[in-house]
């Protein structure tokens, strides 16, 4: 048994004795097909799409500005107590009328 | 097509970027056979060569402007049709394991007279012999199958190896060296599933 190293030198040796495979040259057609699909146009985006891209990004803008603006009203929502107070409550104050 | 002396890269270039469709034509004509060979001695399985090949012009085309003539143009190409093999070798991912069984009638002759030594193969098995030799890189990750496939099949030099793949030379030769481990062990497995 040979070993593998020269075994693989072998089989390389004879592969590289195989004639080469097939034509070189470009098939009927391919260098007119590529050149063509090379150079082709990019349809330009339409009207709607690019205005609809503009509209969103404003609209992005817009709302970032109006959270910037309306900031410390939105954390003073949050802040405070949302629970009515038992004195400005007008059932209690119904209920309790007789005491 | 302008035949390879008279062609004038140059020329056909500066029209091409000026969207010449017949300067277009003329390059790829002109540039076919060399992309060929690297696609045919790269070609993953199930993938078309016409495929391939077009989408390599493609490519070329598309980054025709980033040419700075550092390097020759048709080492630059030949640059662009490795590494879109190399992609389409890693996008198939999963390489099948080869068996005796795989081998043609032929091809297990051809294995087992390198192995055993007891003939020379025959001038008309060199072609079932190169098949056998795509089975067998065909187990190897693309990278190291295309070292080996340039270094021992098409005998080109580690130098030239760097040139056309971008590697440096230490790279080029570490990844031979580990390919060629991997198709010893893959040799020695094949012959002892087939014994067992």
């Amino acid at each position: 048994m040979n070993n593998p190293e020269k075994s693989w030198q072998k089989l390389v040796d004879a592969a590289r004795r195989a004639p080469a495979e097939g034509d070189l040259a470009a098939p009927f057609g391919f260098s007119t097909r590529v050149a063509a699909l090379a150079f082709e146009q990019r349809p330009a985006p339409s009207m709607f799409a690019r205005l609809s891209l503009r509209a969103a990004v404003v609209a992005c803008a817009l709302a970032v500005a109006s959270v910037a603006f309306n900031y410390s009203a939105i954390v003073s929502a949050f802040d405070t107590d949302s629970a009515p107070a038992a004195g400005d409550d007008p059932i209690a104050d119904v209920v309790n009328l007789g005491t | 097509m302008p035949d390879d002396q008279s062609f004038d890269l140059a020329g056909c270039l500066g029209r091409v970027r000026q969207r010449d469709q017949a300067a277009a034509r003329d390059l790829v004509e002109h540039l076919h056979p060399l992309v060929i060979r690297i696609v045919r001695a790269h070609l993953p399985r199930r993938v078309s060569e016409e495929d391939l090949t077009q989408e390599i012009f493609l490519k070329m085309f598309s980054r025709i402007d980033q040419y700075q003539g550092a390097v020759p143009f048709p080492h630059w190409v030949s640059r662009i049709a490795v590494t879109t093999c190399i992609d389409q070798l890693r996008a198939q991912k999963r390489r099948p394991e080869l068996r005796w069984a795989d081998l043609s009638e032929t091809e297990a002759e051809v294995l087992d007279s390198v192995m055993t030594n007891e003939r020379d193969v025959a001038p008309d098995e060199a072609a079932s012999a190169k098949e056998l030799v795509h089975k067998l890189l065909d187990q190897l990750k693309p990278e190291d199958r295309l070292v080996i496939q340039y270094l021992d099949l098409e005998q080109r030099s580690v130098a030239e190896i760097s040139a056309l793949t971008g590697w440096n030379q230490t790279l080029v030769k570490v990844r031979a060296f580990r390919a060629r481990r991997k198709l010893q062990r893959f040799y020695r497995e094949l012959i002892e599933k087939e014994r067992s």
